[in-house]
């Protein structure tokens, strides 16, 4: 039973992660419809940046938060002015390819600066402190942390874009560009400034992820699909959808720890057979498809 | 037995009912008229009736088969051909490669679609253009080639939307001329949405009038045209308060 | 005899297209007689490898329009079949590929068929995720090799071994390969003139106006997909036996898949000669990027930085492709 709960609640805490890792590319795509593979990438970059700054400054690593952001806020409105601009002329096509090779442009930089040995983050207020939920179940507090935070973070967000008259312009952007513009809304801004958001959000969530999991140039197709199954069951251009369906993803990602559970419970012998913690993402990749056949507008969708 | 019978068609898009309780039958051999103001749901008709959208209620028979459920593709292959208002090609096929689109539905060989295809160009005097691709033709080319297009199928039912659109006097001459050609020397009843008027008034045999999804009116072009309804519905209530009936 | 006449013929290509066409053909025919390197030996096959890659994309991505960003399962599919069989139960090649294009063609059926229903990203993405969900089952997966993937070892078989093309010189693999080449290049032709090609140039036109015509767009698309899978799978198989060492890392990854996309697209998709033209200037930038550059001792991944760059440029500033080029200057020229 302990097993189940630990990985329910894992499940969740980094769902609420995943959320504001898909947080970005999920107001990206609402706002001009385009797909950035690079995604995974800018988280990558937010954590390096977390992981440096902290280890340079030997700051704190919660407070390299502010930095990360603005990182990422400039990193996003920079690929705009500098490239997406001129991508978003081309067919589909180009975009898809456009973007990524903005994914290997970033990643072998990456590999170019920091090489490609994983990196790790070791000191913090929170290092090897962990909290006791009862019932047997121990959770890190890096994780409780940075899940609660996501979620500050994803409200922040969710507040700007709906509070706020940039947010609403932005949102009158993403359902109707041209109208918006007749309303004289600079809508080029507003493409920019979605990728500023998205790349802010996304690299605060990798400064938070960097405190329980260590960096390396290869990590962020993965992130970058995981995001796009938060993305495509939430909703392409939902921010409520994408918290929910974060929470989905993040208790896919634990199905291992609940086929464990079963496991031991039922004893079954060919359950042990199943290399299932290798197939781990498996389950998140086979979500998307399923999803996205049976239900292509996703849970809160109103974009298709 | 009716070539075309639509009996109570009823399509709704969420809230809005955009054709009401339509019911049409065409003969063998007919030209008809379907016109009405914009938003009349002139075309949404056409996309029921040849399966592009479902249906909310009501049916349609064609050539003495139900093909209300039929999907777009399989209704064309009955012989139920259509044209499209808006619709430019932009992609790499050149007109004679446009047509033998539509020739393929009736044979799998290149050779015969290609031999088709220019008996149908040279028909509607298009030839010349043959080697043209479609976005680089007057608007009165490009909708004589999706006319071309469309009878490359050999259809029995052929429904033009809005063939003469943004022409000139001259080119809805032309364009006149082969819609007559199609329908009396090639045997195809056509179907044709409208609003250049003196058009439809000239060529149909028989016109129906279409307002806010319902029909208002059907007859002979004459006997619409001093229809009280029918001119109430294009210029407006208070017109005809104003000028009575008579406006010719 | 009309189908191979029409795939014969090439007269609606401009006289210097063909001339063009006519020499590049003769200098692959008699290119192992001039002295070459084992490197730029390499290099050729890899671009006839990627040149058919990129014709089986181009079938249903160029001419169909749709952004297909998993054609690595297929080659997968294909290599998986070809060394198991051979490993297993010594199966030669000519009996195994035909089998692996089988499977290739039926997997292509289970997700194309759901998949279709989809359309712009939400297709190209979940092109991607059955890649990844093959990948990671084929990475655990013992009876393949699972992530060691598997080896054919040649001391077992008697080189040049023809039936299971076991060669020791890179010149044989350079003639089968080159077979197919040809091959390729007269079943494209006859494919873009053929009813289901033009059916495909349509539906990409507009999908509505092709189903007015008769054409079951779905259908035709599915079916374009299973050709385009043949094609990738074929190569596949050839794949396993000239590198001999395959693992889902290398046959399956994300980074083929584009690779694959993007020959077409570099060269122009939705022309005969595209794929051709992308594949003979990318592989052997790729390759020689890698030879000069990848090695420099504190310059890792400078060559990937370098082909990113060249993606980039090319997707933001002429997505049409060199042909594209090439088509806009005649056409100015014409009128």
């Amino acid at each position: 039973m302990d097993i189940l709960i630990s990985s329910l609640f894992a499940g969740l805490l980094i769902g609420m992660v995943l959320a504001l890792v898909a947080l970005g590319l999920n107001i990206i795509f609402g706002v001009m419809e385009i797909v950035n593979f690079a995604h995974g990438e800018f988280l990558m970059v937010g954590m390096y940046t977390g992981l440096f700054t902290a280890q340079a400054t030997g700051m704190e690593p919660l407070l390299t938060l502010p930095v990360a952001a603005v990182v990422g806020f400039l990193l996003g409105i920079i690929c705009y002015y500098g490239f997406i601009k001129f991508l978003i002329r081309g067919p589909m096509v180009a975009q898809l390819l456009g973007t990524f090779g903005l994914m290997l442009f970033l990643r072998n930089i990456a590999l170019l600066i920091f090489g490609s040995e994983d990196r790790a983050l070791h000191h913090g207020i929170l290092v090897d402190k962990s909290f006791d939920m009862g019932m047997g179940v121990i959770v890190p507090a890096t994780k409780l942390t940075a899940a609660g935070l996501s979620v500050v973070a994803f409200v922040a967000v969710w507040l700007l874009m709906n509070r706020t008259k940039i947010g609403k312009a932005l949102t009158a952007t993403a359902l109707n560009a041209q109208g918006a513009r007749y309303m004289g809304i600079p809508t080029e801004r507003m493409n920019a400034l979605a990728w500023g958001i998205g790349g802010g959000s996304v690299t605060i969530a990798g400064a938070l992820i960097v405190n329980f999991w260590s960096v390396n140039p290869f990590m962020g197709l993965l992130f970058t699909m995981i995001a796009f199954a938060i993305v495509a069951l939430g909703g392409f251009g939902s921010v409520p959808g994408a918290f929910f369906a974060g929470l989905v993803v993040g208790l896919i990602t634990e199905i291992p720890g609940i086929w464990d559970f079963f496991t031991y419970t039922f004893n079954f012998d060919w359950m042990n057979n199943v290399p299932m913690t290798s197939l781990k993402y498996m389950w998140v990749y086979l979500a998307y498809f399923v999803i996205v056949v049976v239900r292509p507008r996703g849970l809160f969708g109103w974009k298709q | 037995m009716a070539l075309l019978e639509i009996h109570g068609l009823i399509k709704d898009f969420g809230g809005l009912r955009a054709n009401d309780d339509i019911s049409i039958t065409m003969e063998r051999g007919e030209l008809v008229g379907l016109i009405g103001p914009n938003g009349a749901g002139k075309t949404t008709l056409f996309n029921c009736v040849s399966g592009l959208h479902p249906v909310t209620s009501g049916r349609v028979m064609f050539d003495g088969q139900d093909i209300t459920d039929l999907k777009a593709h399989e209704v064309a292959r009955l012989g139920l051909a259509r044209t499209f208002q808006v619709y430019v090609a932009s992609g790499d096929l050149n007109v004679e490669e446009n047509v033998m689109v539509g020739c393929f539905m009736r044979t799998r060989s290149p050779s015969r679609a290609r031999a088709r295809a220019n008996e149908i160009l040279k028909d509607l005097n298009l030839h010349d253009v043959s080697e043209f691709r479609v976005s680089e033709l007057t608007v009165a080319a490009q909708k004589r080639v999706t006319m071309a297009t469309a009878l490359g199928s050999d259809p029995k039912l052929l429904l033009l939307d809005e063939v003469a659109a943004g022409l000139n006097p001259s080119e809805i001459e032309e364009i006149m001329a082969d819609i007559r050609h199609v329908h009396e020397d090639m045997g195809v009843t056509v179907m044709l949405i409208e609003h250049v008027m003196e058009l439809v008034m000239k060529v149909s045999d028989r016109v129906i009038v279409l307002d806010s999804g319902k029909k208002i009116a059907e007859g002979d072009p004459e006997t619409i045209v001093e229809d009280p309804r029918v001119i109430k519905a294009y210029l407006g209530e208070r017109y005809v308060r104003e000028h009575g009936g008579d406006i010719g | 005899m009309e189908t191979i006449k029409n795939a014969l013929d090439f007269s609606d290509s401009p006289r210097i297209d063909l001339t063009i066409a006519g020499l590049v053909a003769l200098f692959l025919l008699v290119f192992p007689i001039f002295p070459h390197s084992a490197f730029a030996m390499a290099t050729m096959i890899q671009f006839l490898m990627f040149s058919l890659y990129g014709m089986g994309w181009n079938t249903i991505g160029g001419y169909g329009g749709q952004v297909d960003l998993g054609k690595a399962q297929y080659v997968g599919i294909g290599a998986y079949t070809t060394a198991v069989m051979l490993i297993r139960w010594d199966v030669p090649f000519w009996i195994s590929m035909p089998i692996g294009m089988c499977f290739a063609v039926i997997w292509s059926f289970i997700i194309g068929y759901p998949l279709f229903r989809l359309k712009g990203h939400y297709f190209a993405i979940a092109t991607i995720a059955t890649t990844l969900v093959l990948k990671d089952i084929f990475e655990v997966w013992d009876f393949v090799g699972a992530a060691r993937g598997l080896e054919i070892s040649p001391i077992k078989y008697i080189p040049p071994d023809f039936l299971r093309l076991i060669f020791k010189q890179d010149v044989y693999y350079y003639y089968v390969i080159l077979g197919f080449f040809f091959l390729g290049i007269l079943y494209v032709n006859w494919f873009r003139r053929s009813r289901l090609g033009f059916q495909l140039r349509s539906i990409k036109d507009n999908e509505d106006v092709a189903q007015s015509l008769g054409i079951n767009v779905h259908w035709a698309k599915v079916k374009t997909y299973a050709i385009a899978t043949a094609f990738v799978s074929l190569v596949g198989s050839f794949h396993a036996c000239y590198i001999k060492n395959i693992e889902p890392e290398d046959t399956m990854s994300l980074d083929l898949s584009i690779l694959i996309a993007l020959m077409a697209m570099l060269g122009g998709a939705g022309s005969l000669w595209g794929p051709i033209i992308g594949a003979g200037i990318l592989i052997p930038c790729k390759s020689y990027l890698k030879e000069w550059l990848g090695a420099q001792v504190g310059l890792v991944g400078i060559d990937l930085i370098i082909y990113a760059g060249i993606i980039m440029v090319i997707s933001a500033f002429e997505p049409r492709g060199i042909w594209g080029i090439v088509e806009k200057v005649r056409r100015r020229k014409r009128s």
